[in-house]
Protein backbone atom coordinates (compact mmCIF):
# COMPACT_ATOMS: atom_id res chain seq x y z
CA UNK A 1 0.00 0.00 0.00
CA UNK A 2 1.48 3.48 -0.88
CA UNK A 3 -0.61 5.33 1.46
CA UNK A 4 1.45 7.94 3.22
CA UNK A 5 1.26 7.40 6.93
CA UNK A 6 -0.70 10.54 7.90
CA UNK A 7 -3.03 10.49 5.91
CA UNK A 8 -3.69 6.19 6.95
CA UNK A 9 -3.19 7.91 10.93
CA UNK A 10 -5.53 10.57 9.75
CA UNK A 11 -8.65 7.88 8.45
CA UNK A 12 -7.72 5.60 11.35
CA UNK A 13 -8.69 7.57 13.71
CA UNK A 14 -11.52 9.00 12.27
CA UNK A 15 -13.16 5.51 12.21
CA UNK A 16 -11.75 4.63 15.42
CA UNK A 17 -13.73 7.59 16.99
CA UNK A 18 -16.71 6.73 14.72
CA UNK A 19 -16.44 3.26 16.09
CA UNK A 20 -16.22 4.57 20.23
CA UNK A 21 -19.19 6.66 19.66
CA UNK A 22 -21.02 4.22 18.15
CA UNK A 23 -22.06 5.76 15.31
CA UNK A 24 -23.32 3.50 12.46
CA UNK A 25 -23.43 5.09 9.31
CA UNK A 26 -21.22 7.80 8.28
CA UNK A 27 -18.55 9.16 5.55
CA UNK A 28 -15.27 8.17 4.18
CA UNK A 29 -15.16 9.97 1.28
CA UNK A 30 -17.02 12.79 -0.62
CA UNK A 31 -17.47 12.13 -4.08
CA UNK A 32 -17.54 15.66 -4.91
CA UNK A 33 -18.95 16.47 -8.45
CA UNK A 34 -18.43 19.92 -9.37
CA UNK A 35 -19.47 19.89 -12.72
CA UNK A 36 -20.06 17.20 -15.62
CA UNK A 37 -18.99 18.69 -18.36
CA UNK A 38 -15.77 16.37 -20.17
CA UNK A 39 -13.37 16.97 -22.55
CA UNK A 40 -13.78 12.99 -23.55
CA UNK A 41 -16.47 11.47 -24.86
CA UNK A 42 -16.05 8.21 -23.86
CA UNK A 43 -18.70 5.53 -25.31
CA UNK A 44 -20.56 3.59 -22.42
CA UNK A 45 -20.34 6.76 -19.92
CA UNK A 46 -23.25 7.32 -18.22
CA UNK A 47 -21.91 10.56 -15.50
CA UNK A 48 -21.86 13.30 -18.68
CA UNK A 49 -24.77 12.49 -20.58
CA UNK A 50 -26.68 15.39 -20.38
CA UNK A 51 -28.48 18.16 -21.95
CA UNK A 52 -25.95 21.60 -22.78
CA UNK A 53 -27.99 23.63 -20.00
CA UNK A 54 -27.09 21.19 -17.35
CA UNK A 55 -23.50 20.83 -18.50
CA UNK A 56 -23.00 24.02 -18.21
CA UNK A 57 -24.31 24.13 -14.36
CA UNK A 58 -21.11 23.77 -11.73
CA UNK A 59 -20.91 24.15 -8.31
CA UNK A 60 -19.39 26.78 -6.48
CA UNK A 61 -16.59 26.88 -4.09
CA UNK A 62 -18.59 27.87 -1.49
CA UNK A 63 -20.91 24.81 -2.50
CA UNK A 64 -18.21 22.82 -2.32
CA UNK A 65 -17.26 23.63 0.98
CA UNK A 66 -20.21 23.49 2.83
CA UNK A 67 -20.80 19.88 1.46
CA UNK A 68 -17.56 19.21 2.96
CA UNK A 69 -18.00 20.25 6.32
CA UNK A 70 -21.65 19.40 6.40
CA UNK A 71 -20.14 15.44 5.65
CA UNK A 72 -17.11 15.83 7.49
CA UNK A 73 -15.54 13.15 5.54
CA UNK A 74 -11.17 12.98 6.07
CA UNK A 75 -11.18 12.33 2.07
CA UNK A 76 -12.84 14.40 -0.57
CA UNK A 77 -12.61 12.66 -4.39
CA UNK A 78 -13.38 15.16 -7.32
CA UNK A 79 -14.50 13.24 -10.03
CA UNK A 80 -16.77 14.62 -12.73
CA UNK A 81 -17.06 15.21 -15.70
CA UNK A 82 -13.54 16.64 -15.67
CA UNK A 83 -12.73 19.05 -12.80
CA UNK A 84 -9.79 21.17 -14.60
CA UNK A 85 -12.37 22.65 -16.53
CA UNK A 86 -14.04 24.01 -13.48
CA UNK A 87 -13.08 27.46 -13.68
CA UNK A 88 -12.66 27.74 -9.80
CA UNK A 89 -11.21 24.70 -9.74
CA UNK A 90 -8.12 25.96 -7.81
CA UNK A 91 -9.92 28.01 -5.18
CA UNK A 92 -11.97 25.08 -4.84
CA UNK A 93 -8.92 21.98 -4.18
CA UNK A 94 -7.15 25.29 -2.55
CA UNK A 95 -9.98 25.67 0.39
CA UNK A 96 -10.26 22.02 0.84
CA UNK A 97 -6.49 21.90 1.62
CA UNK A 98 -6.60 24.59 4.22
CA UNK A 99 -9.56 22.49 5.29
CA UNK A 100 -7.06 19.53 5.79
CA UNK A 101 -8.85 16.99 3.52
CA UNK A 102 -6.84 14.92 1.78
CA UNK A 103 -7.76 15.21 -1.74
CA UNK A 104 -7.95 13.19 -5.05
CA UNK A 105 -8.83 14.99 -8.07
CA UNK A 106 -9.31 12.82 -10.90
CA UNK A 107 -8.46 13.74 -14.04
CA UNK A 108 -8.23 12.83 -17.50
CA UNK A 109 -4.98 14.80 -17.79
CA UNK A 110 -5.85 16.39 -21.13
CA UNK A 111 -5.06 19.68 -19.42
CA UNK A 112 -3.15 18.67 -16.41
CA UNK A 113 0.16 20.20 -18.16
CA UNK A 114 -1.39 23.41 -18.55
CA UNK A 115 -2.60 23.86 -15.59
CA UNK A 116 -0.08 22.61 -12.98
CA UNK A 117 1.42 25.86 -12.40
CA UNK A 118 -1.14 27.21 -10.71
CA UNK A 119 -1.51 24.08 -8.31
CA UNK A 120 0.76 23.83 -5.27
CA UNK A 121 2.19 20.03 -4.04
CA UNK A 122 1.03 19.50 -0.85
CA UNK A 123 0.38 15.93 0.87
CA UNK A 124 -3.33 16.72 1.48
CA UNK A 125 -3.28 16.88 -3.14
CA UNK A 126 -3.48 14.05 -5.17
CA UNK A 127 -3.96 14.18 -8.80
CA UNK A 128 -5.43 10.38 -9.72
CA UNK A 129 -5.23 10.48 -13.50
CA UNK A 130 -7.02 8.31 -15.42
CA UNK A 131 -5.45 5.67 -17.13
CA UNK A 132 -7.41 2.85 -18.47
CA UNK A 133 -4.24 0.41 -19.23
CA UNK A 134 -1.57 0.21 -21.95
CA UNK A 135 -1.31 3.38 -24.86
CA UNK A 136 -4.04 0.94 -26.73
CA UNK A 137 -6.22 -0.06 -24.77
CA UNK A 138 -6.65 3.76 -22.99
CA UNK A 139 -7.05 5.23 -26.48
CA UNK A 140 -9.43 2.84 -27.20
CA UNK A 141 -10.91 3.24 -23.76
CA UNK A 142 -11.45 6.80 -23.71
CA UNK A 143 -12.23 6.87 -27.60
CA UNK A 144 -9.54 9.29 -28.63
CA UNK A 145 -6.21 8.18 -29.90
CA UNK A 146 -3.25 10.03 -28.74
CA UNK A 147 -5.15 9.99 -24.92
CA UNK A 148 -2.58 7.79 -23.50
CA UNK A 149 0.36 10.33 -24.57
CA UNK A 150 -0.82 13.26 -23.66
CA UNK A 151 -1.89 11.84 -20.21
CA UNK A 152 1.75 10.52 -19.58
CA UNK A 153 3.17 13.77 -20.59
CA UNK A 154 0.95 14.91 -17.61
CA UNK A 155 1.72 12.81 -15.10
CA UNK A 156 5.26 13.19 -15.44
CA UNK A 157 5.38 16.90 -15.37
CA UNK A 158 3.16 17.07 -12.08
CA UNK A 159 5.71 14.16 -10.34
CA UNK A 160 8.38 16.41 -11.96
CA UNK A 161 6.53 18.76 -9.75
CA UNK A 162 6.41 17.39 -6.73
CA UNK A 163 2.56 16.38 -6.48
CA UNK A 164 1.42 13.25 -5.41
CA UNK A 165 0.24 11.52 -8.39
CA UNK A 166 -1.91 8.15 -8.61
CA UNK A 167 -3.38 6.35 -11.79
CA UNK A 168 -6.65 5.01 -11.98
CA UNK A 169 -8.37 2.08 -13.94
CA UNK A 170 -11.61 0.47 -14.62
CA UNK A 171 -11.43 -2.79 -16.33
CA UNK A 172 -14.58 -4.43 -18.66
CA UNK A 173 -15.17 -7.61 -19.66
CA UNK A 174 -12.33 -8.57 -22.32
CA UNK A 175 -9.23 -7.14 -20.47
CA UNK A 176 -6.48 -8.66 -20.58
CA UNK A 177 -4.60 -9.08 -17.81
CA UNK A 178 -1.17 -10.29 -19.24
CA UNK A 179 -1.24 -6.29 -20.34
CA UNK A 180 -2.68 -5.03 -17.28
CA UNK A 181 0.08 -6.06 -15.50
CA UNK A 182 2.80 -4.62 -18.17
CA UNK A 183 0.22 -1.75 -17.66
CA UNK A 184 1.24 -1.76 -13.69
CA UNK A 185 5.59 -1.86 -14.51
CA UNK A 186 4.37 1.00 -16.80
CA UNK A 187 2.88 3.83 -14.52
CA UNK A 188 5.14 2.80 -11.79
CA UNK A 189 8.17 4.07 -14.08
CA UNK A 190 6.59 6.86 -14.19
CA UNK A 191 7.36 7.59 -10.68
CA UNK A 192 3.27 7.73 -9.82
CA UNK A 193 2.25 7.34 -5.98
CA UNK A 194 0.55 3.64 -6.45
CA UNK A 195 -2.39 2.71 -8.56
CA UNK A 196 -5.67 2.71 -8.32
CA UNK A 197 -8.12 0.20 -10.12
CA UNK A 198 -12.18 -0.99 -10.25
CA UNK A 199 -14.28 -3.62 -12.29
CA UNK A 200 -16.56 -1.73 -13.99
CA UNK A 201 -20.10 -1.75 -13.09
CA UNK A 202 -23.04 -1.88 -15.22
CA UNK A 203 -25.26 0.83 -13.33
CA UNK A 204 -28.25 1.74 -14.90
CA UNK A 205 -27.83 5.44 -15.89
CA UNK A 206 -24.29 3.77 -18.64
CA UNK A 207 -26.11 3.66 -22.06
CA UNK A 208 -23.94 0.15 -22.46
CA UNK A 209 -25.19 -2.05 -20.73
CA UNK A 210 -23.73 -5.55 -22.08
CA UNK A 211 -19.62 -5.23 -21.49
CA UNK A 212 -20.08 -5.40 -17.43
CA UNK A 213 -18.59 -8.73 -15.70
CA UNK A 214 -20.78 -10.30 -13.46
CA UNK A 215 -19.20 -11.43 -10.01
CA UNK A 216 -17.47 -14.09 -11.19
CA UNK A 217 -15.69 -13.19 -13.57
CA UNK A 218 -14.64 -9.92 -11.85
CA UNK A 219 -12.77 -12.44 -9.34
CA UNK A 220 -11.44 -14.56 -11.90
CA UNK A 221 -9.93 -12.08 -13.87
CA UNK A 222 -8.51 -9.83 -10.66
CA UNK A 223 -6.86 -13.04 -9.12
CA UNK A 224 -5.28 -13.54 -12.76
CA UNK A 225 -4.15 -9.88 -12.45
CA UNK A 226 -2.99 -9.37 -8.62
CA UNK A 227 -1.61 -12.11 -7.38
CA UNK A 228 2.28 -13.38 -7.83
CA UNK A 229 2.72 -9.22 -7.36
CA UNK A 230 6.07 -7.69 -8.45
CA UNK A 231 7.57 -5.39 -5.19
CA UNK A 232 7.77 -2.33 -7.38
CA UNK A 233 3.86 -2.41 -8.00
CA UNK A 234 1.97 0.02 -5.26
CA UNK A 235 -1.37 0.43 -4.90
CA UNK A 236 -3.17 3.80 -3.19
CA UNK A 237 -6.29 1.14 -1.97
CA UNK A 238 -7.06 -0.77 1.11
CA UNK A 239 -5.48 -4.19 0.79
CA UNK A 240 -8.47 -5.61 1.92
CA UNK A 241 -10.65 -4.48 -0.90
CA UNK A 242 -8.26 -5.73 -3.76
CA UNK A 243 -8.67 -9.23 -1.49
CA UNK A 244 -12.19 -8.96 -2.13
CA UNK A 245 -11.68 -7.80 -5.45
CA UNK A 246 -9.48 -11.10 -5.92
CA UNK A 247 -12.38 -13.50 -4.13
CA UNK A 248 -10.32 -14.09 -0.90
CA UNK A 249 -13.45 -11.51 1.15
CA UNK A 250 -16.58 -11.28 1.18
CA UNK A 251 -17.74 -7.81 2.08
CA UNK A 252 -21.74 -6.32 2.44
CA UNK A 253 -21.85 -2.53 0.76
CA UNK A 254 -21.24 0.95 2.41
CA UNK A 255 -23.36 2.90 0.55
CA UNK A 256 -23.23 5.83 2.35
CA UNK A 257 -19.83 5.54 2.88
CA UNK A 258 -18.65 7.57 -0.16
CA UNK A 259 -21.90 9.89 -0.40
CA UNK A 260 -21.93 11.94 -3.67
CA UNK A 261 -22.69 15.67 -4.29
CA UNK A 262 -23.27 17.41 -7.49
CA UNK A 263 -25.34 20.52 -8.71
CA UNK A 264 -28.33 18.20 -8.23
CA UNK A 265 -27.95 17.75 -4.16
CA UNK A 266 -26.86 14.83 -2.25
CA UNK A 267 -27.10 11.69 -4.82
CA UNK A 268 -29.92 8.83 -3.52
CA UNK A 269 -28.35 6.32 -2.72
CA UNK A 270 -24.54 6.20 -3.85
CA UNK A 271 -22.70 7.77 -6.07
CA UNK A 272 -23.22 5.16 -9.41
CA UNK A 273 -26.61 4.72 -8.65
CA UNK A 274 -29.18 7.63 -9.55
CA UNK A 275 -32.49 7.64 -7.98
CA UNK A 276 -33.28 10.96 -6.59
CA UNK A 277 -31.59 13.65 -4.13
CA UNK A 278 -31.73 14.78 -1.31
CA UNK A 279 -30.74 18.37 0.06
CA UNK A 280 -28.10 17.86 3.18
CA UNK A 281 -26.17 14.38 3.66
CA UNK A 282 -28.21 14.25 7.03
CA UNK A 283 -31.42 13.91 4.72
CA UNK A 284 -29.67 11.29 2.62
CA UNK A 285 -28.94 9.41 5.34
CA UNK A 286 -32.21 9.74 7.15
CA UNK A 287 -34.65 9.39 3.98
CA UNK A 288 -32.83 6.59 1.84
CA UNK A 289 -33.67 3.20 2.33
CA UNK A 290 -30.33 1.45 2.54
CA UNK A 291 -31.85 -2.23 3.05
CA UNK A 292 -32.42 -1.69 -0.71
CA UNK A 293 -29.33 -1.59 -1.86
CA UNK A 294 -26.19 -3.70 -1.59
CA UNK A 295 -25.56 -7.18 -3.03
CA UNK A 296 -27.30 -8.31 0.00
CA UNK A 297 -30.50 -6.69 -0.70
CA UNK A 298 -31.29 -9.11 -3.99
CA UNK A 299 -31.40 -5.62 -5.74
CA UNK A 300 -30.70 -6.35 -9.44
CA UNK A 301 -29.45 -3.24 -10.00
CA UNK A 302 -26.46 -3.56 -7.48
CA UNK A 303 -25.66 -7.45 -8.85
CA UNK A 304 -22.77 -6.78 -9.79
CA UNK A 305 -21.36 -4.03 -8.53
CA UNK A 306 -17.87 -5.02 -6.74
CA UNK A 307 -16.75 -0.92 -7.04
CA UNK A 308 -14.69 0.89 -4.36
CA UNK A 309 -17.70 3.17 -3.67
CA UNK A 310 -19.81 0.61 -2.35
CA UNK A 311 -17.18 -1.96 -0.99
CA UNK A 312 -13.79 0.08 -0.31
CA UNK A 313 -15.34 1.75 2.41
CA UNK A 314 -16.24 -1.85 4.07
CA UNK A 315 -12.89 -3.28 3.30
CA UNK A 316 -11.10 0.14 4.95
CA UNK A 317 -13.61 0.24 8.10
CA UNK A 318 -12.37 -3.55 8.52
CA UNK A 319 -8.70 -2.35 8.08
CA UNK A 320 -8.74 -0.14 10.86
CA UNK A 321 -11.76 -0.86 12.81
CA UNK A 322 -10.91 -4.09 14.23
CA UNK A 323 -6.74 -5.72 15.59
CA UNK A 324 -7.97 -8.86 13.17
CA UNK A 325 -9.06 -6.41 10.23
CA UNK A 326 -5.03 -4.17 10.83
CA UNK A 327 -3.33 -7.52 10.68
CA UNK A 328 -4.49 -8.69 7.64
CA UNK A 329 -4.23 -4.94 6.35
CA UNK A 330 -0.60 -5.24 7.28
CA UNK A 331 -0.06 -8.58 5.95
CA UNK A 332 -1.91 -7.47 2.55
CA UNK A 333 0.59 -4.87 2.33
CA UNK A 334 3.48 -7.08 2.44
CA UNK A 335 2.13 -10.29 0.43
CA UNK A 336 3.11 -10.90 -3.36
CA UNK A 337 -0.38 -13.19 -2.78
CA UNK A 338 1.60 -16.27 -4.68
CA UNK A 339 -0.46 -18.18 -6.49
CA UNK A 340 1.00 -20.88 -8.89
CA UNK A 341 -2.79 -21.52 -10.27
CA UNK A 342 -2.92 -17.90 -11.58
CA UNK A 343 0.45 -17.87 -12.71
CA UNK A 344 -0.08 -20.43 -14.89
CA UNK A 345 -3.44 -18.80 -16.36
CA UNK A 346 -1.52 -16.15 -17.23
CA UNK A 347 1.00 -17.94 -18.99
CA UNK A 348 -2.13 -19.97 -21.28
CA UNK A 349 -3.67 -16.26 -21.64
CA UNK A 350 -0.68 -15.17 -23.49
CA UNK A 351 -0.08 -18.15 -25.30
CA UNK A 352 -3.78 -17.79 -26.80
CA UNK A 353 -3.22 -14.41 -27.51
CA UNK A 354 -6.50 -13.13 -28.94
CA UNK A 355 -7.10 -10.05 -30.75
CA UNK A 356 -7.41 -6.61 -28.91
CA UNK A 357 -10.20 -5.63 -27.04
CA UNK A 358 -11.80 -9.05 -28.44
CA UNK A 359 -9.90 -11.25 -25.17
CA UNK A 360 -12.33 -12.89 -23.01
CA UNK A 361 -10.48 -13.95 -19.76
CA UNK A 362 -10.80 -17.77 -19.27
CA UNK A 363 -9.50 -18.52 -16.31
CA UNK A 364 -10.59 -21.56 -13.74
CA UNK A 365 -12.32 -21.24 -10.60
CA UNK A 366 -10.14 -19.59 -7.34
CA UNK A 367 -8.95 -22.53 -5.63
CA UNK A 368 -8.59 -20.31 -1.92
CA UNK A 369 -11.43 -20.00 -0.23
CA UNK A 370 -13.01 -16.59 0.84
CA UNK A 371 -12.55 -15.62 3.93
CA UNK A 372 -16.33 -14.43 5.62
CA UNK A 373 -15.92 -11.21 7.06
CA UNK A 374 -18.71 -9.29 8.58
CA UNK A 375 -17.90 -5.09 8.82
CA UNK B 1 -37.42 -0.41 -5.98
CA UNK B 2 -41.19 -1.68 -6.01
CA UNK B 3 -42.11 -5.09 -5.05
CA UNK B 4 -42.49 -6.48 -8.24
CA UNK B 5 -38.91 -6.65 -9.54
CA UNK B 6 -37.31 -9.87 -9.05
CA UNK B 7 -34.64 -10.01 -6.41
CA UNK B 8 -31.14 -12.35 -6.98
CA UNK B 9 -30.61 -14.31 -4.36
CA UNK B 10 -26.93 -14.28 -3.16
CA UNK B 11 -25.72 -17.50 -4.56
CA UNK B 12 -27.09 -16.36 -8.02
CA UNK B 13 -24.92 -13.03 -7.56
CA UNK B 14 -22.16 -14.55 -7.36
CA UNK B 15 -22.60 -17.14 -9.91
CA UNK B 16 -23.14 -14.28 -12.35
CA UNK B 17 -20.65 -14.03 -15.50
CA UNK B 18 -22.36 -11.16 -17.07
CA UNK B 19 -24.13 -8.64 -15.94
CA UNK B 20 -27.42 -8.34 -17.54
CA UNK B 21 -27.81 -4.83 -16.87
CA UNK B 22 -30.63 -2.39 -17.44
CA UNK B 23 -32.92 -2.21 -21.11
CA UNK B 24 -33.14 1.33 -22.00
CA UNK B 25 -36.36 2.21 -23.30
CA UNK B 26 -35.93 4.37 -26.92
CA UNK B 27 -38.29 7.40 -25.05
CA UNK B 28 -37.60 10.59 -27.58
CA UNK B 29 -40.41 12.06 -28.65
CA UNK B 30 -43.01 10.08 -26.47
CA UNK B 31 -46.03 11.65 -25.24
CA UNK B 32 -47.49 8.86 -22.59
CA UNK B 33 -51.35 8.85 -22.40
CA UNK B 34 -52.17 10.14 -18.50
CA UNK B 35 -55.34 8.28 -17.98
CA UNK B 36 -55.11 7.35 -14.07
CA UNK B 37 -52.53 8.68 -11.10
CA UNK B 38 -50.24 5.38 -11.76
CA UNK B 39 -50.05 6.48 -15.89
CA UNK B 40 -48.41 9.60 -14.22
CA UNK B 41 -46.62 8.26 -11.71
CA UNK B 42 -45.01 6.00 -13.80
CA UNK B 43 -44.58 8.31 -16.93
CA UNK B 44 -42.85 10.44 -14.53
CA UNK B 45 -40.16 7.60 -13.18
CA UNK B 46 -39.62 7.31 -16.67
CA UNK B 47 -38.87 11.16 -17.38
CA UNK B 48 -36.52 10.85 -13.83
CA UNK B 49 -34.34 8.20 -15.76
CA UNK B 50 -34.22 9.91 -19.08
CA UNK B 51 -31.54 11.97 -20.37
CA UNK B 52 -33.16 14.65 -22.34
CA UNK B 53 -35.28 16.85 -21.23
CA UNK B 54 -39.08 17.32 -20.95
CA UNK B 55 -41.97 19.16 -21.37
CA UNK B 56 -44.38 19.83 -18.84
CA UNK B 57 -47.47 20.90 -19.71
CA UNK B 58 -49.36 21.97 -16.41
CA UNK B 59 -53.28 22.34 -15.21
CA UNK B 60 -52.71 26.53 -15.59
CA UNK B 61 -51.31 25.69 -19.04
CA UNK B 62 -48.13 26.82 -18.56
CA UNK B 63 -45.75 24.88 -20.42
CA UNK B 64 -42.25 24.41 -18.65
CA UNK B 65 -38.99 22.76 -20.73
CA UNK B 66 -37.00 20.85 -17.99
CA UNK B 67 -34.38 18.37 -17.01
CA UNK B 68 -36.42 16.35 -14.19
CA UNK B 69 -33.67 15.42 -11.82
CA UNK B 70 -35.49 14.37 -8.49
CA UNK B 71 -39.00 12.92 -7.86
CA UNK B 72 -40.75 12.84 -4.07
CA UNK B 73 -43.30 10.20 -4.18
CA UNK B 74 -46.15 10.64 -1.35
CA UNK B 75 -49.42 8.63 -0.84
CA UNK B 76 -51.25 10.74 -3.39
CA UNK B 77 -50.48 13.20 -5.76
CA UNK B 78 -50.99 16.46 -4.16
CA UNK B 79 -48.35 14.63 -1.62
CA UNK B 80 -45.70 14.27 -4.69
CA UNK B 81 -43.47 16.60 -6.62
CA UNK B 82 -40.52 16.58 -9.53
CA UNK B 83 -37.69 18.79 -9.16
CA UNK B 84 -36.14 20.06 -12.31
CA UNK B 85 -33.74 22.77 -14.06
CA UNK B 86 -35.14 24.74 -16.82
CA UNK B 87 -33.06 25.82 -19.84
CA UNK B 88 -33.26 29.35 -18.92
CA UNK B 89 -32.92 29.56 -14.44
CA UNK B 90 -30.14 29.28 -12.62
CA UNK B 91 -31.84 28.10 -9.72
CA UNK B 92 -33.88 24.46 -8.89
CA UNK B 93 -37.61 24.27 -9.05
CA UNK B 94 -40.25 22.18 -8.14
CA UNK B 95 -43.53 21.37 -9.45
CA UNK B 96 -46.65 18.94 -7.58
CA UNK B 97 -47.33 16.03 -9.43
CA UNK B 98 -51.06 16.76 -8.92
CA UNK B 99 -50.58 20.14 -11.68
CA UNK B 100 -48.94 18.11 -14.59
CA UNK B 101 -51.50 17.31 -17.32
CA UNK B 102 -49.08 16.02 -19.67
CA UNK B 103 -45.53 15.30 -20.07
CA UNK B 104 -43.79 15.42 -23.68
CA UNK B 105 -40.29 13.53 -23.79
CA UNK B 106 -39.53 16.55 -26.36
CA UNK B 107 -35.40 16.78 -25.72
CA UNK B 108 -33.03 14.58 -27.42
CA UNK B 109 -32.03 11.78 -25.89
CA UNK B 110 -28.07 12.04 -24.90
CA UNK B 111 -27.57 8.69 -24.09
CA UNK B 112 -28.63 7.43 -27.53
CA UNK B 113 -25.74 6.44 -29.91
CA UNK B 114 -23.26 6.02 -27.07
CA UNK B 115 -23.12 2.50 -26.94
CA UNK B 116 -19.59 0.71 -26.95
CA UNK B 117 -20.41 -0.85 -30.33
CA UNK B 118 -21.73 2.80 -31.79
CA UNK B 119 -17.52 3.83 -30.97
CA UNK B 120 -16.36 0.69 -32.95
CA UNK B 121 -18.30 1.13 -35.99
CA UNK B 122 -17.44 4.71 -36.05
CA UNK B 123 -13.65 3.78 -35.96
CA UNK B 124 -13.43 1.12 -37.95
CA UNK B 125 -15.06 3.05 -40.57
CA UNK B 126 -12.65 6.35 -39.69
CA UNK B 127 -9.93 3.75 -39.60
CA UNK B 128 -10.49 2.33 -42.95
CA UNK B 129 -10.95 5.96 -44.48
CA UNK B 130 -7.55 6.46 -44.14
CA UNK B 131 -8.23 9.21 -40.83
CA UNK B 132 -5.34 9.23 -38.12
CA UNK B 133 -5.98 10.65 -35.04
CA UNK B 134 -9.74 9.20 -34.34
CA UNK B 135 -12.04 10.49 -31.37
CA UNK B 136 -14.81 10.98 -30.34
CA UNK B 137 -15.31 14.92 -29.19
CA UNK B 138 -18.32 16.05 -26.54
CA UNK B 139 -21.06 17.67 -28.17
CA UNK B 140 -21.34 21.02 -28.45
CA UNK B 141 -22.19 23.03 -25.65
CA UNK B 142 -24.24 25.57 -27.58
Amino acid sequence: MSIPLSQMATVASYVLKKRFTGVKRYPLVLMLEPLFRCSLACAGCGKVQYPPHILKKQLTPEECFAAVEECGAPMVSIPGGEPLLHPQIVEIVNGLVARKKYIYLCTNALELKKKLPEFSPSKYLTFSVHLDGQREHHDFSVCREGGYDIAVEGIQEAVRRGFRVTTNATFFDGTDPNSVRAFFDEVMGMGVEGVVLSPGYSYDKAPDQNRFMGRARVRRLFRAILSNRKPTWKFNMSPLFLEFLMGDRNYECTPWGMPAYNIFGWQKPCYLLQEGYAESYKELLATTNWDNYGVASGNPKCANCMVSCGYETTAVIDGFGSLKGFLAMVRGTFSSYRDPHAQKLLNDFASHQAAPHKNLVQIEQPERVPEEINA
Amino acid sequence: MTAEVQKYTLAQVEALELAPGTEHENLEGWVPTLATDDDLRQALEKALDYRGDVTLTLKSGERIEAFIFNCHTGATLAESWVQYYTPSAPEKRRVGYAQITRIEFSGKDRAAGKHWEDWVKKYNERKAAGETNIALAPEALE
